[in-house]
């Protein structure tokens, strides 16, 4: 079969624009997490971790008009024009195929009566058709909203169609936008940390929501490579763990599950595994879950972490942006600290990352779990690796 | 081998249609919610958790009790090897309404957790997934209109390569009392099985027309 390669990447998120300008700041523990008490976002202070907007209009002006896009399209464009610019593929040809991921994609609009777009523009489809009319792609998109799990089943919905060879390169971006919707929903649920989050810590007390895209581009076309020895994309599955519609399992089966289909899926047999990126939402029961489900697969020496303490929960980014800094930790051979954990808090005994590490990482594991019981997995590995 | 259409379900205003035939009409009751009361009346379906679902999950809901109702064997199945794939236009756009009408009005502030929680399209495969006690392959994917060509290129990847035995799939949507579901058990082609209609896009399209 042909091998999946990732060839180019991009993040755009409060730590920066670029994939490397936001693993300097991974790899140098800041956080992009601040408090807000702006009236448009919150009815009462928040921690929220922002693109900085006078920069996206700045960045996009040399491209498009600003006024001509929402705030997610923009950060999408940036994002795919940025990951495009690595690579000679040229995104207007019927060989390359887009999928994107969002939770709620234009939300923002719905608070905004007086908005200057379009109607239909609320619709998931009519933004990614905005995304894509920009790059002059004529190949109807994919667009998935799979709630927190989104990103990875992009990821694994890209590569599942670069396998049946109707394209050769796929384009998978994922995104959200912070208004009033999503932060009041979760503080409703009780879910909102008032810190920023501390995942898999004892203290932990809720998540901190984020906004951002991350844009990873997926190909079989070898003649993309130009590494010596690229990462590829190996195995992914999604499951549900039919528990609940707002809460994980207690077990971490369905988590589980993901983990083994996707293991299955990429051929790997043993547990040498040399890094599990988490989803980490610092809830007490998301990690806890994700603890057991570890456990089961018997990856608990694994060094893990969870990135939502630097990014917030992106949400239909997240999978995409921490799958981009697990491709970097294997190109610079390092493992980023979970920030914010410090007094171990899940009952099983998982491998959390609490410093900054230089060692070599040939692999990874990306898990994630999200309201209507979904969960989903990828596996990540260089081609002279398993 | 191939992937065969072992039952079929379309909810539109009025009518059910199952296998291609009117199996329930009631045009007394032309509005969303007294219709979805009548068929779950009709097809005798015990579901108190059934109440507290939005209108797009409801409706989704309904058509996947139609379609497994007789179809015993899928309980026999690993519950992992068995996926819901579903396809909608207005993601949960009604209920993103009603939630933000929560928090609109700064003096009458009221986000409430019950409906947040449907804000979210794929909340009905979840809602579908813990009826059925289904564990495998789910994604909820957007598209202005039904794209059967890529629904079945998905669905009948996933049977090929074994990560599913049977799916629920299909489109369910609604939006501001316009509603239509049309949903599929696609499951392996068994030999003793005669006049299965294979899952592909032609044959798919002649079916919901």
């Amino acid at each position: 079969m042909n091998k999946i390669y990732t060839i180019a990447d991009n993040i755009i998120s409060s730590l920066g624009f670029t994939s490397n300008e936001n693993f300097l700041a991974l790899k140098a523990g800041k956080s992009g997490i601040s408090k807000t008490s702006d009236p448009k976002l919150t009815q009462s202070p928040l921690q929220v971790s922002q693109v900085d907007s006078e920069r996206l209009n700045s960045d996009f002006s040399r491209l498009e008009k600003p006024e001509d896009y929402t705030r997610l399209e923009k950060m999408m464009i940036l994002s795919i024009n940025d990951a495009l610019s690595q690579t000679e593929i040229d995104p207007s040809k019927e060989d390359t195929l887009f999928v994107f991921s969002s939770v709620k994609g234009n939300i923002d609009l719905i608070e905004d009566e007086n908005h200057p777009f379009d109607k239909d523009r609320i619709h998931l489809w009519a933004m990614s058709d905005s995304v894509c009319n920009f790059f002059k792609s004529k190949i109807k998109p994919i667009f998935i909203s799979n709630a927190c799990i989104s990103g990875i089943t992009a990821i694994n919905t890209g590569a599942h169609l670069l396998k049946n060879q109707k394209y050769k390169n796929v384009i998978v971006c994922g995104g959200d936008v912070i208004s009033e919707f999503t932060p009041s929903g979760f503080q409703s649920f009780k879910a909102v940390s008032e810190n920023p989050c501390k995942p898999f810590d004892a203290n932990r007390d809720g998540i901190t929501l984020g906004e951002g895209v991350g844009t990873i581009i997926l190909s079989t076309n070898k003649n993309l490579v130009k590494e010596d020895n690229p990462v590829i994309f190996r195995g992914g599955a999604n499951t549900n763990d039919a528990n609940h519609i707002s809460g994980p399992s207690r077990t971490g089966d369905g988590l589980y599950y993901a983990i083994r289909n996707t293991l299955d899926e990429a051929g790997k047999s043993d547990t040498k595994i040399d890094y599990i990126s988490g989803h980490g939402t610092a809830t007490p029961y998301n990690d806890e879950m994700e603890s057991k489900a570890i456990k089961w697969a018997e990856l608990d020496h694994v060094p893990v972490n969870s990135l939502k303490s630097y990014w917030g929960h992106t949400l239909g980014a997240a999978g995409i942006i921490e799958c981009v800094a697990g491709i970097h930790s294997i190109k610079e051979n390092c493992l980023i600290k979970t920030l914010g954990y410090s007094e171990h808090g899940v009952s099983e005994a998982i491998n959390i990352i609490k410093e900054y590490e230089e060692t070599e990482v040939r692999n990874f594991l990306k898990t994630a779990s999200g309201f209507g019981g979904s969960n989903a997995a990828a596996y990540f590995s260089e081609l002279n690796a398993d | 081998m191939e992937n065969v259409i072992s039952k079929y379900c379309i909810v539109k205003p009025h009518e059910v249609i199952v296998d291609g035939k009117v199996d329930f009409s009631d045009s007394e009751n032309p509005e969303y919610g007294a219709f979805m009361k009548a068929i779950y009346k009709h097809y005798e379906v015990k579901y108190p958790k059934y109440f507290k679902m939005d209108n797009l999950c409801k409706v989704a809901f309904l058509a996947t009790e139609i379609v497994l109702q007789g179809n015993d064997q899928i309980k026999e199945l690993d519950p992992g090897k068995v996926g819901v794939i579903l396809q909608n236009s207005h993601s949960s756009i009604d209920t993103d309404s009603k939630y933000n009408d929560t928090i609109k009005d700064k003096a009458n502030y009221f986000p409430s957790p019950a409906v947040f929680v449907y804000t979210l399209p794929n909340v009905m495969i979840g809602e579908i997934c813990i009826r059925n006690k289904f564990q495998g392959e789910n994604t909820c994917f957007i598209a202005k209109e039904f794209d059967a060509e890529f629904i079945s290129d998905y669905v009948n990847g996933l049977l090929d390569s074994g990560k599913i035995d049977a799916c629920v799939t299909g489109w369910a949507d609604y939006i501001d009392g316009e509603y239509c579901a049309m949903l599929f058990l696609v499951e392996k082609s068994k030999e003793n099985i005669k006049d299965n209609i294979s899952f592909k896009p032609e044959f798919i399209n002649q079916l919901i027309k």
